[in-house]
């Protein structure tokens, strides 16, 4: 068992358009303690989502090696990153995050669905989710009929569902106001805190970087502590 | 099944209408189905459903038994042919007929000389004449004072006929027809002209000698001269002018509707996988496996199609026990089992174009959005 929640290794990522070779991420080194919440900070462009993307399983990388708790996903195939992210990861976007056609609750337990199929279990931690989130009353209601702070709290207890070592946040505030935005990380904070759960925040905005325990900036596709 | 059932549970309308649609391209293809059996079978089916395995026709006639007329000669040949077993005349007349209640139609008397040689192969009620002036009716045009112990006669002479038995599927052009021992044919011909010599009969019915198939037995009779066209009773009910351009029409319009429902469903599919790629994509980056997907897809299309069949059907169940016109509908059994399963696989193949869509779903998207676009 390791301390670690991610481990990143020498990681490279180069994008290969027609003769050119464009590197997104450039020997990238980074660990995140298993309760430790990282902003990663920079601008447009430089690597950030790269970084997210290789660390959720959902990239895989050109170079270097990547664990997530105890798991080297590095020469996962297709396949097995697609299990991985189920059952180890929690994800919140930035653009897409809800399934529209299900209520609060079934986004929750959709989670399950694809995966562990526990069912009884399932079902009482999404409710019990929903209530740490605020989000009972509002549990059948659909996304349509959510406000953006709500569908962020919901997508925040959808990626908690499957109890992950790790929750990448890809600009979770950046679609609110600055009042909802800080109520929103305040309760990732307290969320990720409560559980022991490892978290790396991706955002442009500085002012998110006092809810997380560490800063790590990221430019052209090289980390800086 | 969660996904499928919770997507269709939300989209309860666009669901519908498409289960609508597809049943109400299964009720016109069932229709239609009954009523080309029908139509072809109130025209030919006193042709199909009577008991002479081969009828012989003349050059002339055109495969028509009206227009065919044998002459006494080529009847001898036909008879002397060793591959005949047994040898029976046919003739048709077709007469004004009066039943009970003073209606006229115009009805065919289809004569034969014995009953296994041209007369329905069973009767659904009553029994085969045995006495002059009986004989056999058609159940579809019982309801028209045809039915079983009517009496009709036969304008302007006064012949009458009583119908004794009752037969399934004897019709012939779509009109009351009756079948009737030879002699009562030559009397009905006699009453309404006196004057007329001995009818010729139109057809001949032959059967095998022992050991010679159907197939040998026509092809034996049309080397005995080039004036004779011999068929076995499928071929004679098949290539009877008109059946087969009835049919081809029915099966031009059948293949179209075979092309609707998959273009129909397809299209749906491919329009909603556009509609909704942004949550598919969502649901694969957190872990949805692409085939979960594509089984989610691939059940929602397999309930449209049942479901629509099923209100297809439930509609055409009914409709199908009525006359349309003189032309009674049957509920078509085996139509149904067929359509069921072709519309089934071509459904459910359809939508696989989507489910190519959907497994061509790259994770990444839902990072930069792409999905939405």
């Amino acid at each position: 068992m390791t301390n670690s929640a991610l481990h990143m290794s020498n990681v490279r990522k180069v994008y290969r358009m027609a003769d050119t070779e464009v590197v997104a991420l450039d020997h990238a080194e980074l660990t995140v303690a298993s309760d430790e919440i990282v902003a990663l900070v920079g601008p447009s462009g430089s690597g950030k989502t790269t970084l997210c993307s290789i660390a959720g399983g959902i990239l895989s990388t050109t170079e270097g090696s990547v664990t997530v708790g105890d798991e080297e996903i590095t020469a996962y195939s297709d396949k097995q990153l697609t299990v991985f992210r189920q059952n180890q990861v929690g994800f919140v976007f930035q653009s897409v995050n809800l399934v529209p056609f299900l209520t609060a609750r079934e986004n929750l337990l959709v989670v399950d669905e694809l995966g562990r199929r526990e069912g009884k279990p399932a079902r009482q931690r999404a409710d019990r989710l929903l209530e740490e989130l605020g989000l009972t009353d509002r549990s059948k209601n659909l996304p349509s009929q959510l406000s953006g702070g709500q569908k962020q709290r919901v997508a925040i207890g959808r990626a908690l569902m499957n109890e992950p070592k790790l929750v990448l946040f890809d600009e979770p505030t950046s679609a609110l106001d600055t009042e909802l935005g800080s109520q929103v990380m305040e309760l990732i904070r307290s969320e990720m805190k409560s559980r022991g759960t490892a978290a790396i925040v991706v955002t442009h905005d500085e002012r998110i970087t006092a809810y997380c325990d560490r800063t790590v900036h990221i430019i052209d596709g090289v980390l800086a502590a | 099944m969660f996904l499928a059932l919770k997507e269709m549970a939300r989209a309860k309308t666009r669901f519908g209408l498409l289960i609508a649609a597809v049943g109400m391209l299964v009720f016109l293809i069932l229709f239609q189905q009954s009523l080309q059996n029908g139509l072809l079978t109130s025209f030919v089916g006193a042709i199909r459903n009577q008991s002479a395995p081969v009828l012989v026709y003349t050059v002339d006639g055109q495969r028509v038994i009206q227009g065919s007329v044998i002459p006494a000669g080529l009847e001898q040949q036909v008879g002397a042919n060793t591959d005949v077993g047994r040898i029976g005349r046919i003739g048709l007349g077709t007469f004004t007929a009066e039943t009970g209640d003073g209606e006229r139609f115009d009805t065919t008397v289809l004569g034969y000389q014995t009953p296994d040689l041209g007369a329905p192969t069973e009767l659904i009620a009553g029994r085969f004449p045995s006495a002059p002036g009986e004989a056999i009716g058609s159940d579809a045009d019982a309801s028209q004072g045809f039915g079983l112990d009517a009496v009709v006669t036969i304008q302007p002479g006064g012949y009458e006929l009583v119908i004794v038995g009752l037969a399934r599927d004897v019709q012939l052009n779509a009109g009351p027809t009756l079948f009737a021992n030879y002699d009562d044919y030559v009397d009905a011909v006699r009453s309404v002209n006196p004057d007329a010599l001995d009818p010729l009969p139109n057809i001949l019915a032959v059967a095998p000698a022992e050991g010679v198939a159907d197939t040998e037995l026509v092809d034996s009779i049309n080397a005995i001269s080039q004036d004779l066209d011999a068929l076995t009773r499928t071929e004679a009910a098949d290539q009877t002018p008109g059946v087969s351009q009835v049919r081809q029409s029915f099966q031009v319009i059948f293949l179209l509707y075979g092309l609707v429902i998959p273009c129909v469903t397809g299209l749906f599919f491919l329009i909603i996988t556009f509609q909704k790629s942004g949550a598919l994509t969502l649901l694969h980056a957190i872990g949805a496996p692409v085939r979960r997907l594509v089984t989610s897809l691939l059940i929602q299309a397999v309930i449209i199609i049942a479901a629509g069949f099923l209100i297809g059907l439930a509609v055409y169940a009914p409709v199908s026990q009525r006359r349309l016109g003189g032309i009674p509908l049957r509920f078509e059994t085996n139509a149904v089992i067929f359509w069921a399963i072709l519309l089934m696989i071509l459904g459910t193949g359809s939508s696989l174009i989507s489910a190519k869509r959907v497994l061509a779903i790259d994770p990444i998207e839902a990072t930069t959005g792409g999905a939405n676009q």
